[in-house]
C-alpha cells in the first residue's frame, strides 16, 4: 500500500481514455489499496480515479461518508467501481468542484442529481447501484476521468463558473 | 527581475488584447497573471508582468501607439517584491453573499460597510442591474473571506436592518467545494 503522486493538468495522460478492466486479480486489489490510500491522504478528498495517479484503466473510488458535508446524506459509505458505466441518469444539480489533479481552480459544474450505475466491485462482482446527491457528483466526476474529461471541459463560462482558488491547505 | 501591474481601459473592440500583448513579448515581458472583463462596453484588464531588465517606466513608452491608436488609457506601475503575492493564502471560510432588489444608491455601500468593519476580505464583487428600463433590478454577487472569530449570526442581524431599510433581499451561505 502506498500513497502514489496525483497527475496534474496538463499531464496528456489526464485527457486519454482508460481501458476497461478485464479481471480483478491480485495486482489489480493492489492498485486499488493504492488509491484508496491516496484519496484518504488529500484533505476532504471524497473521490478519485486511476488515470489520476497514471494508470490507465476504468477504475474509480468515492467516499463520501469521510467528508463533513457528505458524513449526513444519504451514502453508500466506501465504493470502489471497477468499469463502471452510468446506465442511466436524471435531475440536475450545480456543484463547486475542486479536483486534486487541477489544484488551482474550482468550479460550478452542472451534474444529474441521480444515476444509475452498473460496475464490478473490488472482488470483480457485479453490482447495479443507485446514487443521488453529493455522491451521485463524486461518481460522475470520478466517471469522467475515465473518459479524459476533466471538469475544467465542462464549465460553461469562466466568467460566472470558474473560480481561482482562494484558499490554499 | 521585477514585476509591475498594466491596467488597460478603452471602449471595447476585437484586437486589444492582441495588441497590448504584442507591445509585452515584443518588449521582452512575461505575463504572469491576468484579467479582463467588459463593463458597459469598456473593457478592462489587469495584468501582472514581470521583466528580467527593464523598468515599468523604460516600457512606458512603447504603450504610446496604442493609446493614440486605439485610444486606450494603459497605466504601468511597479510593483515592490514584498507585495507580490504567489498564493492566495485566504486563512478563512469562504461564503457567498447575493443582495437584490430595486435599484438604488447605497446597496454596495451598506453591505461592504459591514463587512469592512468586521475585516471580512472581498475576495470577488460582481454587480449588475437586470431586469427592464422601468423595473431595474440590482443585483450584486460577493465572494468572500471570512477571517475565524466574526460571529455570523451577528452580521446577519445586521443584513436584516439593511434588507429592511433598503428593501432588499440578502443571502449569504458558505462555498462548499467537493475535493474530487
Amino acid at each position: 500500500m502506498a500513497i502514489l503522486p496525483i497527475l496534474k493538468f496538463p499531464d496528456p495522460l489526464l485527457q486519454q481514455k482508460s481501458a476497461p478492466v478485464a479481471r480483478v486479480t491480485p495486482e489489480l486489489s493492489a492498485v486499488i489499496g493504492d488509491l484508496l490510500d491516496t484519496m484518504r491522504a488529500s484533505p476532504g478528498g471524497v473521490g478519485i480515479s486511476a488515470p489520476q495517479v497514471g494508470v490507465l484503466k476504468r477504475i474509480v473510488a468515492v467516499d463520501v461518508s469521510a467528508s463533513k458535508r457528505g458524513a449526513h446524506v444519504e451514502n453508500h459509505g466506501l465504493l470502489v467501481l471497477v468499469n463502471p458505466e452510468i446506465l442511466a441518469k436524471g435531475g440536475r444539480q450545480i456543484v463547486r468542484e475542486g479536483c486534486m489533479s487541477i489544484p488551482d481552480y474550482t468550479a460550478n459544474i452542472e451534474r444529474a442529481q441521480w444515476v444509475l450505475v452498473d460496475a464490478l466491485d473490488r472482488e470483480g462482482k457485479q453490482v447495479i447501484l443507485e446514487s443521488v446527491g453529493f455522491e451521485a457528483v463524486a461518481i460522475q466526476h470520478e466517471v469522467d476521468h475515465l473518459d479524459g474529461i476533466l471538469f475544467l471541459d465542462r464549465v460553461a463560462s469562466i466568467k460566472t463558473d470558474l473560480f481561482r482558488r482562494k484558499k490554499y491547505r | 527581475m521585477g514585476h509591475f501591474s498594466v491596467s488597460v481601459v478603452g471602449k471595447d473592440r476585437p484586437g486589444i488584447v492582441a495588441e497590448v500583448s504584442r507591445i509585452l513579448f515584443e518588449q521582452g515581458c512575461n505575463i504572469e497573471d491576468s484579467t479582463c472583463t467588459i463593463l458597459s462596453g469598456q473593457f478592462a484588464m489587469i495584468l501582472v508582468v514581470t521583466h528580467p531588465k527593464m523598468a515599468a517606466g523604460e516600457i512606458n513608452p512603447a504603450f504610446e501607439e496604442v493609446r493614440s491608436k486605439m485610444g486606450l488609457m494603459v497605466t504601468l506601475h511597479a510593483l515592490k517584491e514584498e507585495e507580490v503575492v504567489h498564493e492566495k493564502a485566504f486563512s478563512g471560510q469562504p461564503y457567498i453573499i447575493s443582495v437584490y432588489g430595486a435599484d438604488r444608491p447605497g446597496i454596495v455601500y451598506m453591505v461592504t460597510k459591514e463587512l469592512a468593519r468586521r475585516k471580512v476580505n472581498i475576495t470577488d464583487l460582481n454587480t449588475q442591474v437586470v431586469g427592464s428600463k422601468d423595473r431595474p433590478v440590482y443585483v450584486m454577487v460577493l465572494e468572500v473571506d471570512v477571517p475565524e472569530g466574526v460571529d455570523m449570526k451577528e452580521l446577519e442581524k445586521e443584513f436584516d436592518r439593511i434588507r429592511k431599510e433598503l428593501s432588499v433581499s440578502i443571502t449569504v451561505r458558505p462555498i462548499e467545494t467537493m475535493e474530487l
